[in-house]
């Protein structure tokens, strides 16, 4: 099955459950809801404000995870390396790049423009270029420190003392 | 399901305070929610009422008392919220007969309903206002909130609805209390100290050299003088703790080590791992190695954040925390020093290493540099003042190299020469960060020139000669014995314990120290990784297995630098 199917019909059948929930909550308290229809009509839009709500954010792909914040770009290479899961870590210069914390959600865009996936960020930390290890560079799909050294240093002009931030980065699939 | 909470939270909390709080709080609820089933059910005796509502009592405020702590830290428990919040409770309860209080009557119009309403008003207020106020603790105190919110509607509310419909009174059950408690178990275990390793023993601390009662900024390109100082105070009693990613490669004098995990609430938990050693231990020590990882981890604004409320920690406790700006950005670096913490600006050692030499031997003191560095299997960044020892005896032993090829006076003016610079390397590494901080820096020294010597050797020597010593100094890094370059990788990476394990390694393969070869070396690699792998194998503590992983890859990968630099 597609996964994308496969989500939203994970989605809206917890959605479904909550519903039930929210249908029984009314049911069970209903000699309370009998004192009149103002208190229907607040806590019962209330709460099915919330359920909306919930809905919406649930059917947009940001629950759990939230709203992506920010955004990576990649060259077509590094983006298929990325989805192909070939590499798992991101090195970017420290200065002048805003990376949202451990936990959120990147937009990942070839550097044409076009949004390619979403990006969960697994683990970060900062080095000093100079210090990325051939392991590092492996991971973040070069084959030698060097290598990625070179490629950064055509695209950031970057000099081995200055400060990368490493993303290991786990890609959520294609935007739609 | 309260008492599952209880048990989770027992068993993962690192804040034995926290845990305290949290438990007699799930007891109250537990024993309210008990009382309630066990009577209706007829298998249990009706609490007495004032007993019952002695609980209530108990457990509002301490629902106030872990609310506040939870957003406030490990100190506040034992301080104000427990006498504003807990005073009036036996106060109340005495009145309660008195003035015919019971339990099931508990949220009505009076006194003791208002102090109810005011421990669930100030746990949610609080929560609020961190909501709105904090960037490190916004995450958590929703959480906090909703939990508080559950338990006001489970609470004052249902028990107004109850009564509107005539229904029979909770008599002080909570039906919300497992939510609210699921609420809090999950903000406790999200803000849950960092494991530290070793434990520092309890019992007191000796005063170190830093100042006191405040947070210190130790600007400096890589966390050298912060590890170092971290060493010495640990060394002369003083009980200390390293926050850092990685474990530093030696055990440092017995200071303690908490390694940050990848998590978004990782500036949280460092504040809460400095908050609860710095309780446990006043006057203390805390070195937050990797304030930039931190960064990276939970974003800027909640990690300066911290840095905010470790300062008052320190002061409160008389405690000192050093902060390191290593890999900061420049704008994180203009913020912290906007905080106008004590600024020390500190050179790097090998920076500073390299000029003590350039006044005597010129600029041929990168290249003598660059071979000790070589015979050492080191990167010349990762030079500090532990090598000064080592490069000494190095240096000494390429003059040595060129007694047969410089004598009399020549070689006598070489050696004061030497001797002229290894007092300087001497008593730059014998200051201490706050001396160094002063700013007499031998980079910033003019001239080049040794002070007391009327002519430097380059200019003795004219720039010819000269080449013979740094050409001896090559030769002494390819000379030196392969069992001295291997020693010095496992003595750093292990200290002396590293000496025995390579001495081991040998007399498994039947060679002496001098008799070593590259072959050798590369056995020696494999042979002492299995080894300490197996240590690690045995070993519990994470972030302890992490620092010996560490130390094997960083022998394998000298040792293996140094089989190639032989090739």
């Amino acid at each position: 099955m597609d996964a994308r199917l496969r989500t939203f019909l994970v989605r809206s059948g917890f959605l479904f459950l909550i519903s039930l929930v929210l249908v029984a909550g009314f049911w069970y308290h209903r000699e309370f809801y009998q004192i009149g229809f103002t208190n229907l009509l607040i806590i019962g839009g209330f709460v099915t404000f919330l359920v909306i709500w919930a809905a919406r954010l649930a059917l947009s792909g940001e629950l759990p995870r939230g709203r992506p914040r920010g955004e990576l770009t990649f060259s077509i290479e590094e983006g298929d390396r990325l989805l192909r899961a070939v590499a798992r870590v991101v090195v970017r210069p420290s200065e002048g790049t805003t990376v949202p914390g451990v936990g959120h959600v990147v937009r990942a865009r070839y550097d044409t423009g076009p949004e390619f996936a979403r990006l969960f960020i697994e683990d970060a930390r900062r080095a000093f270029l100079a210090d990325l290890t051939d392991a590092d560079a492996r991971q973040a799909g070069y084959r030698t420190a060097a290598e990625l050294r070179e490629t950064g240093a055509a695209r950031w002009r970057w000099r081995p003392s200055d400060t990368v931030t490493v993303l290991r980065v786990r890609a959520m699939g294609a935007a739609s | 399901m309260d008492a599952w909470l209880l048990a989770f939270i027992a068993i993962r909390g690192g804040r034995p305070w926290l845990q305290a709080t949290y438990a007699a709080c799930t007891l109250a609820y537990v024993a309210l929610g008990a009382a309630f089933v066990g009577t209706n059910e007829r298998v249990l005796a009706a609490l007495r009422d004032d007993v019952a509502l002695g609980i209530v009592l108990l457990a509002h405020a301490l629902t106030a008392i872990l609310v506040l702590g939870l957003i406030h830290g490990e100190t506040l428990p034992r301080r104000r919220s427990v006498a504003f919040l807990l005073v009036p409770v036996p106060l109340l309860a005495y009145l309660a007969p008195i003035e015919g209080w019971t339990a099931a009557t508990a949220y009505e119009g009076n006194v003791l309903g208002g102090f109810l309403v005011l421990c669930l008003g100030v746990a949610l207020a609080e929560a609020i206002y961190a909501r709105y106020t904090s960037r490190l603790l916004a995450p958590h105190s929703f959480w906090l909130a909703v939990g508080v919110v559950a338990l006001i509607v489970a609470g004052p509310v249902y028990a107004y609805e109850l009564e509107f419909l005539g229904e029979a009174s909770l008599a002080g059950a909570n039906l919300a209390s497992p939510i609210a408690l699921a609420c809090f178990a999950l903000v406790a275990v999200q803000a849950d100290p960092f494991k530290i390793a070793p434990r520092p023993a309890k019992g007191g601390t000796k005063a170190g050299t830093l100042p006191a009662s405040d947070a210190i900024v130790f600007e400096e390109n890589r966390p050298k003088y912060a590890l170092r100082t971290a060493h010495e105070e640990s060394s002369s009693g003083r009980t200390t703790l390293i926050l850092g990613r990685h474990a530093p490669s030696m055990a440092a004098g017995g200071a303690g080590f908490a390694g940050l995990l990848p998590g978004r609430h990782a500036s949280l938990r460092a504040l809460t791992t400095a908050s609860e050693f710095l309780a446990t231990s006043r006057g203390g020590l805390v070195v937050v190695e990797d304030l930039a990882d931190l960064s990276a981890l939970s974003e800027w604004p909640p990690t300066i954040e911290a840095v905010v409320r470790l300062r008052h920690v320190a002061r409160d406790t008389g405690s000192t925390v050093v902060f390191s700006t290593s890999r900061l950005t420049d704008a994180e670096r203009r913020a912290l020093r906007d905080l106008r913490l004590p600024w020390w600006s500190l050179p790097d050692p090998a920076r500073e290493i390299e000029a003590i030499l350039a006044q005597s031997f010129g600029d041929g003191a990168a290249r003598l540099l660059a071979s000790f560095s070589r015979a050492h299997g080191l990167r010349p960044e990762e030079l500090t003042t532990e090598h000064v020892p080592a490069l000494e005896d190095f240096l000494t032993r390429a003059l040595a190299e060129l007694s047969g090829v410089v004598a009399g006076t020549a070689g006598h003016g070489l050696r004061t020469q030497l001797e002229a610079a290894a007092s300087g390397l001497r008593s730059f590494a014998a200051q201490s960060a706050e001396d160094v901080a002063r700013g007499k820096w031998p980079s910033r020294i003019s001239s080049g020139a040794h002070p007391d010597l009327l002519v430097t050797a380059a200019e003795y020597w004219k720039g010819k000669e000269m080449e013979e010593l740094f050409a001896a100094a090559d030769t002494v890094g390819e000379r030196e014995p392969l069992f001295e370059r291997a020693r010095a990788v496992f003595v750093e990476q292990l200290g002396d314990a590293g000496e025995s394990l390579l001495r081991t390694q040998l007399t498994h393969l039947g060679k002496k120290p001098e008799d070593l070869d590259r072959s050798d070396l590369v056995q020696i690699a494999d042979r002492a990784s299995i080894d300490l792998e197996s240590l690690a194998a045995i070993v519990d503590i994470p972030q302890e297995k992490a620092r010996i992983q560490k130390q094997i890859d960083s022998i394998r990968e000298r040792l293996e630098l140094i089989v190639e630099e032989e090739q």
